[in-house]
């Protein structure tokens, strides 16, 4: 039992909107239309909510509130947008500081048109984002079994904006750990990646058609392959998915007399991998005011 | 009955019962406020809806206080339905509240601080009156045992009407309901976003609630114990009591933080020392006699 279905609570945000798609909000709440029948719950809290209502357009001072909302939910989370403009910007779509509607910032599931948008269509519209929401969850559920399946493939340079997606997820947490995000592989661009593509191994693990973890490699020419970013999406760490990838790129330097890796030096988790892996540390660098590289070779066998 | 038995029950009823409850409760507030309500099992749905979300922490250590909160919390329980000490169950609880406290301030985030500080005044308010329980359930009983004071054929309530009218009063800050959910609360209040629980979500929001559901019915047991005289009767004014707790908490707005400390010292000190007081002053003249 998932139990997803009879208790979504909802995260109401007003991005720009007259007013009138929120009272219809707020009305759906009262005893005319009691939505709590169906255990639906107004928590206006990001952290605790399934569904997220908003209504009215985005405007340049809002796109990183509603993006910050968003990025804050716990999966699996589904996207409403109630009323016209939510959907498509309505009638301010023209205007100077409008960006349009919501999907111009984060990804829209059920749009709900409407001005102002009933009660009535508000809870049909919080009805057909429950199929949407039980549908993500049995392919979370899916794919966190299917994680011992992981493939480990060459990556293709149509691959890049996913593994550079991949990336920055992954290293949030490692720029957590400083507190700070201009870690490289936080700034790295496209076109820096796929300037890396050229003279490096790129290797991608998927899970059920999706890119899930990645890391990359080059042999200097001098006998030592030095291996780096390694990234694990969070959802998947603590699966020995990381394990499997340095073996995997271990394996495509086989002449190499000596693998190379390195790391922040706050990272224990990292460095417990390595060290797991045959890696031993060998020097320490500074890299900026936070933090120092940990550098880490494993001999050849 | 063993109290090995009476553990077992607990530790596998209690959460079943706690669940209903608050499924109860919030059913009976929707009709107090003429909407339909959810289902009874809603609680339930809630928490299996917790279970398979995403993990998501601020900082990992927090979900581990969350963990002590939650085991010290039914070992609290299992105390007070093994027929153990009323004072080791009453410091019992404050140390898991102290652990609840502490996940949240673990969460640097300004609701969550918030929420905590506002935990720890609660406790403040709510501990004078637990220990006056624990003095008047004495001076009737002439034990700190649980077992023993479910035992005994008596109505502590008529002899200590005050203390109990300060417990109830301290009830309802512990079950957070209004006028005194100011750490945080079980309905949809915005202003606060969800207090001290505003930074736990998924898992680790459904064992906080489990949590609740342990506690709860472990603080209507405390109840129980004034109305021992029958098992039935015991059973039906703890039913009037929480009936009670839920029309006061959809009657009253919240209040600010201050008039709930003062008043619930002044219920205390006023009602509760009161009743000792006279407890005392009517056995010293020899008027009432408190042997059993």
């Amino acid at each position: 039992m998932s139990g997803l279905q009879k208790s979504p609570w909802v995260i109401h945000y007003d991005a720009s909107s007259c007013n009138g798609c929120d009272i219809e909000v707020l009305a759906s709440l009262t005893p005319g239309f009691d939505v709590e029948r169906f255990g639906i719950i107004n928590t206006g809290n990001p952290k605790h909510a399934d569904i997220f209502l908003v209504t009215g357009s985005v405007n340049e001072q809002n796109r990183d509130v509603v993006r910050n909302l968003y990025d804050q939910m716990p999966e699996p989370k589904v996207v409403v947008a109630l009323g016209i403009c939510a959907c498509s910007g309505g009638i301010f779509r023209e205007c100077y500081n409008v960006s349009g509607g919501i999907d111009t910032v984060i990804p829209v599931d059920v749009y709900v048109p409407g001005c102002a948008v009933r009660p009535e269509a508000i809870i049909d519209g919080v009805v057909q984002a429950l199929g949407i929401l039980e549908a993500r969850r049995a392919a979370m559920v899916a794919s966190s079994t299917a994680a011992g399946v992981m493939m480990i493939q060459h990556a293709t340079a149509a691959d890049l904006p996913e593994l550079l997606t991949v990336q920055k997820v992954a290293y949030a947490s490692e720029a957590e750990i400083y507190g700070d995000t201009s870690l490289p592989a936080m700034r790295q661009s496209l076109a820096e990646m796929a300037a890396d593509f050229g003279r490096m191994v790129f290797l991608k693990g998927v899970v059920n058609g999706k890119i899930v973890a990645t890391i990359r490699g080059y042999n200097d020419g001098q006998g030592t392959a030095h291996i780096l970013r390694l990234s694990v999406l969070p959802y998947f760490r603590g699966r020995g998915l990381g394990r499997r990838l340095i073996a995997a790129i271990e394996a495509e330097f086989p002449r190499v007399k000596r693998y190379e890796i390195f790391t922040g030096h706050r990272s224990a988790t990292n460095i417990h991998i390595y060290a797991k892996q045959g890696y031993r540390r060998f020097k320490t660098e500074p890299f900026n005011a936070n933090v120092e590289w940990v550098y880490m070779e494993k001999k050849s066998s | 009955m063993s109290p090995w038995w009476r553990l077992l029950i607990y530790l596998l009823a209690a959460p079943i019962v706690g669940g209903l409850l608050a499924g109860i409760d919030r059913r009976l507030s929707a009709r107090m406020q003429a909407r339909i309500g959810p289902p009874l099992l809603q609680p339930f749905y809630d928490v299996a809806k917790l279970l398979s979300k995403e993990r998501m922490v601020v900082r990992r250590s927090q979900s581990f206080y969350i963990l002590f909160f939650f085991l010290l919390t039914v070992f609290t329980g299992a105390l007070f339905f093994c027929g153990s000490d009323l004072l080791l169950v009453f410091f019992a609880l404050t140390l898991s509240g102290i652990f609840f406290v502490l996940g949240a301030y673990k969460a640097s985030s300004p609701y969550s601080f918030v929420g905590a500080s506002r935990e720890l005044i609660q406790m403040m308010a709510y501990e004078p009156a637990v220990l006056l329980t624990a003095v008047g359930l004495y001076m009737v009983t002439h034990t700190f045992s649980v077992h023993e004071i479910a035992a005994l054929p008596s109505m502590p309530v008529l002899l200590l009407p005050g203390v109990f009218f300060a417990l109830m009063y301290a009830m309802e800050i512990k079950f957070r309901k209004s006028p005194f959910d100011l750490a945080t609360s079980h309905h949809a209040h915005q202003e606060l976003v969800r207090g001290i629980t505003t930074e736990f979500s998924g898992p680790i929001l459904a064992i906080i609630e489990v949590a609740h559901w342990y506690e709860n019915v472990m603080l209507l047991g405390w109840i129980f114990l004034f109305f021992s005289i029958h098992w039935a009767i015991g059973l039906a004014c703890t039913a009037a009591a929480f009936f009670l707790l839920v029309v006061v908490d959809n009657a009253c707005a919240r209040v600010k933080w201050q008039f709930m400390l003062r008043s619930a010292w002044y219920v205390t000190f006023v009602l509760g020392c009161g009743n000792i007081l006279v407890l005392w002053l009517l056995e010293m003249f020899g008027i009432l006699t408190l042997k059993h």
